[in-house]
């Protein structure tokens, strides 16, 4: 049996260092967990207590006592800790990024006074802001402040909220729109306290990952091999198997999918060591979404712009800066053209689909890409992205008596979302007379025109595709088409590849925080072993697991027995 | 014409046995346990599970997109998520109080989309530009799975919390709303789990000990659901805001709708950190879920109540226009 082999088993640590290891990093949660005095508590909370729920308030007293030891002892290790950590683990490295860089002088000062004053400092800001409540606090407010902001209208005018919460009636007593003005809710998402509110979070989010995560999973790993049943049955999960041998139990929880660690008479096993690390991944990730929306917000561009069909325009006359560092690039010198624009429609009517078809024209006047876009499908050039976002009818095409075509301007009479009205007139008669009457032209898309006469009765419909004549009041009016205007969003955005980068590796690594890290410990005892274990997440399933897991291990009889505790000791 | 009749008809089938199945789970409150009647009522969920997946397959045989673009269809589907929460664990020989939950939630949206409010909604047949998207089956099923198995979690938490304070809530019981009756039901599991001990060990004092335990397996599983929720949450605003970022122009709008799916996210990341330190009892977790609770129904039917944003389709709105 290779595969039980000792030698496999990591057990490189001293039990020391990672006591010692936890005053110099000062986190609150840690202590509890890490600390000799404490962490029997810790294990007697995994436990199913009897009748009480009283452990929380020990725990509780428990701990002063080591924050106080720990300081005293933190300026004589702080050496010794330098030297154990010579061989960081890769895991520390790829923190870095997060919150190494501005922690490592601290590792180093050990200094009196003022300067010592000052070098802690950082350890100091570093332990409260990873302090949880602290954390959670913050989140509320955040929800809080995003659910205020979808209340209050944002980006109005300060009329708008002179009139909605007026001085003489205060929303609740208190709520005038001073506290909207002064307070920047009227664009929330963008005020100074939300955004420093979201920074604070982020940094939380920091020296919480390098404070307490990171520790979490170097203590995960190295946790293992139990010596004595007690502390087996101090377990959350414990059991014991009369005639049973630990070897056969290692069998059996490799079936499962365990690593399996064995050294003499005792047994470590452990399963979805992932789901330890995958929450320092989701806070990185949060991070790096953080950071691509910083991005995003500092170095942007955004245009929008309403262009008839056949007409062009120059995405750089467009855009408009929107953070400090937007900085244009080669790309908006391109000239985009549009060919086409046009609708599809159920057979009900209603719109299906808006295209346009567009080509981009490089300073030459060469085209150097065509592509048809509409809702859903954007151009992307160079950075720069085109959407199909609005569309209007600019001008019909009209002949009068087979004269023309005359291109006739189209106004908008309504504009209520998808609800559009646009209207036309064709003066008849002479024009320069104060009182001109003529035909008058409605359309709500560009599928049909409705026509009315010199005294404003209904004459007809017409489709602009049907090229069939109408009379009205003697005058044969033909339409030949209907112009219609795209309406195009454009932008350009470096912080796309950050955030979608984040957002893969948040997606992934919350699926991984799903899985339990499970632990069980053995240990033969005579002819009997006994078990315990402990998992993180799955609590409810996994006693249910381990009585099935060891209902498969075989009893043994006498005679075998003998032989296999030769085995083991061997 | 015959697909709309086939609709009606499933529709109608799954609505009734799912009413046969809460009175079966009264019976058995009443009646002592009988053994045939709570198979029968797995039974019926299983039929209704059918019954409500034939609905959806038909509707989008007949629609020619996936039926996941209005109120009624969502609210269909939040259902038909509820069925297949409840039945999983029937495949995978777990008892659990999820089945308490599950059921009448599936009643509850089953009988809010079939009824008379949105009956001018069935009808709607046409995609919208904006919708015409592949994210469309990914962003909307994964919202409403999370919503469902969101809104199972808080309501076991719910149910906690009513057992951890049952002599304080027995006194404002008698204001009567959706969150009372379904954790009405967990209550029956309860008092059927309580009858069993004392039959089995006549040991009175017991009571308080499998409460506890209770309280404990509840605990649990709304964690357990929760964190599932939580992840079809973060992988349904994810891939939300990839669909933004293709139609709207921007991953991340501040819509009203995005904002409340942000605080709904908020809320439950602020239960699971609860739950990561050991110094937070349960009730704590149980309190932030269950206002985890009302956030998802502000987040569903709020927001298109009000009809603010740019989520606002296919819903009524207060405001007619």
């Amino acid at each position: 049996m290779e595969f039980l082999n000792p030698t496999t088993a990591p057990k490189p640590c001293l039990p020391r260092t990672h006591f010692l290891k936890a005053p110099l990093l000062h986190c609150p949660f840690k202590l509890t967990t890490f600390s000799p005095h404490t962490s029997q508590i810790h294990r007697r909370s995994f436990r199913q207590p009897p009748l009480s729920l009283s452990v929380t308030t020990t725990c509780g007293l428990k701990t002063p006592q080591d924050s106080k030891k720990s300081k005293n002892e933190s300026n004589n290790i702080t050496k010794q800790i330098i030297l154990s950590e010579g061989g960081p683990p890769p895991l520390v490295e790829k923190s870095g990024d997060a919150a190494g860089g501005e922690e490592a002088p601290v590792k180093s000062g050990g200094g009196t006074g003022v300067m010592g004053l000052v070098k802690r400092l950082p350890r100091r800001v570093l332990s409260v802001l990873s302090y949880l409540p602290l954390a959670i606090g913050e989140m509320f407010a955040i929800a809080g402040l995003m659910a205020l902001g979808t209340f209050i209208d944002q980006g109005e005018a300060p009329d708008f909220y002179f009139d909605k919460y007026p001085e003489s009636n205060p929303v609740l007593g208190i709520f005038t729109w001073r506290w909207v003005l002064t307070l920047g809710f009227d664009h929330m998402f963008t005020s100074p306290i939300f955004l420093s509110l979201l920074a604070l979070l982020g940094a939380s989010l920091m020296a919480c990952t390098y404070t307490t995560q990171i520790p979490l999973v170097k203590v995960a790993r190295r946790w293992n091999f139990m010596q004595s049943s007690e502390a087996i049955h101090k377990l959350g999960f414990s059991d014991s198997l009369p005639r049973a041998s630990v070897q056969d139990l290692g069998v059996v929880l490799m079936g499962a999918g365990y690593e399996v660690f064995l050294k003499g008479p005792s047994l470590y096993a452990f399963k979805g060591l992932a789901g330890r690390f995958a929450p320092i991944g989701v806070h990185l990730a949060m991070l790096l979404i953080m950071v691509g929306g910083t991005l995003s917000a500092s170095g942007s561009f955004k245009g929008t712009v309403m262009v008839p069909q056949g007409l062009n325009f120059v995405i750089g006359d467009v855009m408009r800066p929107i953070g400090f560092l937007s900085t244009p690039t080669e790309s908006f010198n391109t000239e985009v053209h549009v060919n086409k624009f046009y609708m599809n429609y159920y057979d009900s009517g209603e719109v299906s689909q808006f295209y346009t078809d567009l080509s981009l024209l490089d300073l030459d006047g060469k085209e150097v890409l065509r592509k048809t876009i509409s809702v859903n499908n954007p151009l992307r050039y160079g950075g720069i992205t085109i959407y199909q976002t609005d569309w209007s009818i600019s001008a019909l095409q009209v002949l009068k008596d087979n004269e023309g075509p005359f291109n006739l301007a189209m106004a908008p009479l309504k504009i209520n979302g998808d609800k559009k009205l646009y209207g036309s007139f064709l003066p008849i008669g002479d024009v320069n007379a104060p009182n001109v009457k003529g035909i008058s032209m409605l359309a709500r898309d560009l599928q049909s025109i409705v026509l009315y006469d010199q005294e404003g009765k209904f004459a007809g419909v017409r489709r602009p595709s049907s090229k069939l004549p109408i009379e009205i009041d003697g005058n044969k009016i033909v339409i030949v088409d209907a112009i219609g205007s795209s309406g195009l969003d454009l932008k350009t955005d470096p912080g796309v590849p950050v955030v979608y980068a984040g957002f893969g590796a948040l997606m992934l690594t919350t699926c991984i925080s799903f899985l339990s890290h499970s632990q069980i410990w053995a240990l033969q005892d005579g002819t009997a072993v006994i078990v315990g274990g402990k998992t993180n997440r799955a609590k409810g399933e996994f006693p249910e697991e381990m009585n099935r897991l060891l209902d498969r291990v075989p009893e043994l009889v006498n005679s075998s027995l003998s032989r296999q505790s030769d085995n083991t000791v061997g | 014409m015959i697909f709309s009749t086939l609709e009606h008809i499933l529709t109608h089938i799954s609505f009734s046995i799912v009413s046969i199945v809460i009175t079966i789970h009264l019976i058995i409150l009443l009646v002592d346990e009988i053994v045939g009647l709570d198979d029968s009522s797995e039974k019926g969920m299983i039929a209704t599970f059918f019954c409500i997946t034939g609905l959806l397959v038909t509707r989008w045989m007949y629609l020619r997109h996936l039926p996941l673009s209005d109120l009624y269809e969502s609210l269909i589907f939040l259902s038909w998520s509820f069925s297949i929460i409840h039945i999983i664990p029937y495949f995978k020989k777990h008892k659990n109080h999820l089945s308490a939950i599950t059921a009448p939630s599936a009643i509850f949206t089953q009988g809010f989309a079939t009824s008379g409010l949105l009956t001018e909604m069935h009808q709607s047949a046409i995609l919208v530009p904006a919708l015409q998207s592949h994210w469309l089956m990914m962003h909307v099923s994964m919202m409403v799975l999370s919503y469902a198995a969101l809104l199972c979690g808080s309501l076991l938490s719910l149910a906690l919390l009513v057992i951890t304070f049952r002599k304080f809530i027995r006194i404002f019981s008698k204001s009567n709303n959706l969150e009372n009756e379904s954790v009405y039901f967990s209550e029956i599991q309860y008092v059927n789990e309580r009858n069993n001990v004392l039959r089995n060990t006549s040991f009175i004092s017991s009571q308080n000990y499998y409460r506890y335990q209770l309280i404990q397996q509840l605990d649990r599983w709304s964690y357990r659901i929760i964190s599932l929720g939580f992840i079809l949450l973060t992988v349904g605003i994810l891939s939300g805001a990839v669909w933004a970022n293709e139609a709207w122009g921007s991953y991340w709008n501040w819509d009203p709708k995005e904002t409340w799916a942000f605080i709904t996210w908020t809320i439950f990341a602020i239960y699971l950190h609860i739950r990561t330190n050991k110094n937070f009892e349960s009730v704590n977790s149980a309190i932030v879920a269950s206002m985890g609770f009302l956030i998802i129904w502000i987040c569903y039917f709020g927001v298109n109540l009000l009809g603010i944003g740019l989520h606002s389709y296919g819903s009524f709105t207060l405001t007619s226009n």
